[in-house]
């Protein structure tokens, strides 16, 4: 079970401070168990990807007030719940790709070039027409995870793709 | 939700198929068959076959493999088959084409080839038929398209069965009397499973997922196309079960063939009104090539099914039946082979040459494994060829099918040269060509990105 260090920096905002320093700071100093619970007043997501880059995944959730609560987990702590498991593997995505309207194989080029620029652990979601078959087993050759499905609305087919370990 | 890999001998189908084409083409040019002779003459049947199981159904299995896992998303049962498939079919094939030819007195043999054709082939298509039926067997229940590729796959088994039981037959190695009724009454019941069951409920039912796929147009989901499926399984229960029954209980078999045919027409005009919705509708504006000559084809359905009308009210009905079926088979289902090989052969080799370096490095496009402007010609002297064809098998004249026959076969040639060209990326800029990392095509077979 991951034990989450908590650093609010509403306090540092609202008086004009710059934060930044003080959360990098308080990550090094996190033991190999501990996470880093971050309350802010906005959803943080410059920090998805630096703190991505440390082996850190994340699972956010709006607390009221416009306010965001974020628990930056260690890639390969053990974490809590399935479901806190779960999403902490699959964080909100970073990257957002709409491929409607493109012939094939033109979605299948542009996930995998934007896959090329992401890190390991994060999260792009892609809007297609139709499922992409042929696009899964490049995926799996990447060592990239993903789910699927229609909206429901049956038009628009949904792909969230987890980054794998760089190649 | 593993998706579809490369198929890894659909290559080989293809070649196989094309090789078929080229022979029965250069056949027909050289005056080989009807209508220089007879309808049901040996001659006839061998370039029938050759066109029917060499060209029509090895394309149709090739495309199967790789684009059935497409329609169900799931990967192929049993893909181990898929090779000896091909093998047991060609050898059979040779031996049933070979057969024809000494019934016709240009080969002198002694040998079973018949029956040996019938053993091989019945035992090539049983493998086919297991691996893409329990395939979808495992994705019921089954959406429209691969609604109409298992009702394909029935006829295929029926076709089969009774192509079979005649080179038994006529091969002397079967007797008994309950197969004379078929011998004698059932070629109209086994060509109409082959050609009608088998090559065209699966063009149909292929086509229906991937012309929107290529045209970016919305699936189709009305009545109409539940209707056209109605009527298309309707017309294959006809002719099939009726045909049968009506054999065995001597009815006239034609009689119910006339049925089979006008519940087709329906099927056909409910098919065609979805196909014009798909060009219609689609956010694509610029065709393919492959779509133009797909849309050529389907004129040329349009044709088959007007043609014979005509010529019966002329009183020439079995001239009818021979122009109507010369036109969808090379016309419509060829055609339409031909359009989709020069989309499929370069997608499938883009995906396996540089599908591991997307995004890594810069890659050429589909399209720029192939030279639209180059090709065009070719595919239209396809058409004008095959039209004049059924023009001049209509008036008789022999002649004028040699010379349009040959027409057919050099516009086939070109197409193959330029499908050889798309697979080997010969017409890919040389400095895009292997981008590090990329593999290099071989003629025959794909690897997969899983190694499968």
């Amino acid at each position: 079970m991951t034990h989450y260090v908590e650093l609010d920096v509403r306090p540092i905002l609202a008086a004009g401070g710059e934060p930044f320093g003080r959360i990098m700071e308080t990550v090094t100093s996190l033991g190999p168990d501990e996470g880093l619970r971050l309350l802010a007043p906005f959803r943080p997501v410059p920090l998805f990807a630096a703190l991505g880059s440390k082996g850190f995944t994340h699972q956010d959730r709006e607390i009221g007030g416009g306010d965001w609560e974020v628990l930056f987990t260690p890639a390969f702590a053990p974490a809590g719940t399935a479901g806190e498991m779960s999403a902490a593997r699959w964080p909100g995505p970073l990257m957002h790709l709409d491929c409607r309207g493109l012939a094939p194989p033109e979605p299948m080029v542009k996930v995998l070039g934007a896959a090329e620029a992401m890190q390991q652990g994060e999260v792009m979601e892609v809007l297609l027409d139709r499922e992409p078959s042929f696009l899964f087993p490049q995926l799996a050759e990447r060592g990239h995870e993903w789910q699927g499905g229609f909206d429901p609305d049956g038009v628009s087919y949904r792909l969230l793709v987890r980054i794998g370990p760089a190649s | 939700m593993t998706g579809a890999s490369l198929s890894k001998w659909t290559l080989s189908y293809f070649a196989a198929a094309l090789l078929s084409l080229l022979v029965a083409e250069a056949l027909m040019a050289a005056g080989y068959g009807y209508p220089a002779d007879g309808l049901r003459a040996p001659s006839t049947l061998a370039v029938v076959h050759l066109s029917a199981v060499g060209w029509l159904s090895l394309l149709m299995c090739g495309a199967l493999f790789q684009f059935v896992p497409v329609l169900v998303n799931r990967p192929l049962a049993w893909a181990g088959l898929m090779l000896p498939a091909l093998v047991f079919i060609v050898l059979g094939l040779v031996s049933l084409v070979s057969g024809f030819m000494a019934m016709d007195g240009l080969l002198e043999t002694a040998a079973p080839l018949l029956p040996m054709g019938g053993l091989l082939l019945s035992a090539g298509f049983a493998m086919a038929v297991a691996s893409i039926g329990l395939t979808l067997v495992r994705s019921r229940p089954l959406p429209i398209p691969s609604a109409f590729v298992a009702t394909g796959l029935a006829g295929l088994i029926v076709a089969v069965a009774l192509g079979l039981v005649f080179t038994q037959v006529l091969g002397g190695t079967l007797s008994a009397p309950v197969f004379a009724p078929i011998a004698a009454w059932g070629v109209p019941i086994h060509a109409a499973a082959g050609l009608g069951g088998w090559l065209a409920m699966c063009a149909v039912g292929v086509s229906y997922r991937l012309f929107p796929m290529f045209l970016l147009a919305p699936d189709p989901q009305g009545t109409g196309t539940r209707l056209a499926f109605l009527f298309a399984a309707a017309a294959v229960a006809t002719a099939i079960v009726g045909g049968l029954a009506a054999l065995f209980s001597g009815w006239p078999v034609p009689d119910v063939m006339r049925l089979a045919a006008v519940a087709a027409v329906g099927a056909t005009v409910f098919y065609g009104r979805d196909v014009i919705n798909f060009y219609r509708a689609r956010r694509r504006r610029d065709l393919e090539l492959n779509m133009k000559v797909a849309a050529i084809a389907f004129v040329s359905l349009a044709f088959a099914v007007l043609l014979p009308g005509a010529l019966v009210a002329l009183g020439r009905s079995e001239t009818a039946v021979a122009a109507c079926i010369y036109m969808a088979a090379f016309g419509w289902l060829s055609g339409l082979g031909l359009a989709k090989l020069y989309k499929i052969v370069p997608f499938m080799t883009w995906l396996e040459c540089y599908g591991p370096v997307l995004g890594r490095a810069p890659t050429p496009r589909v399209q720029d494994l192939v030279r639209e402007a180059r090709a065009g010609p070719w595919f239209l002297l396809y058409f004008v060829s095959v039209w004049a064809g059924t023009v001049a098998m209509a008036l008789g004249s022999a002649t004028g099918f040699r010379i349009a026959a040959a027409g057919t076969f050099a516009a086939t040639a070109a197409i193959a040269v330029y499908l050889v060209r798309a697979r080997m990326l010969s017409d890919v800029d040389g400095s895009r060509r292997f981008p590090a990392g990329s593999l290099r095509p071989s003629l025959l077979y794909s690897l997969a990105p899983d190694g499968r």
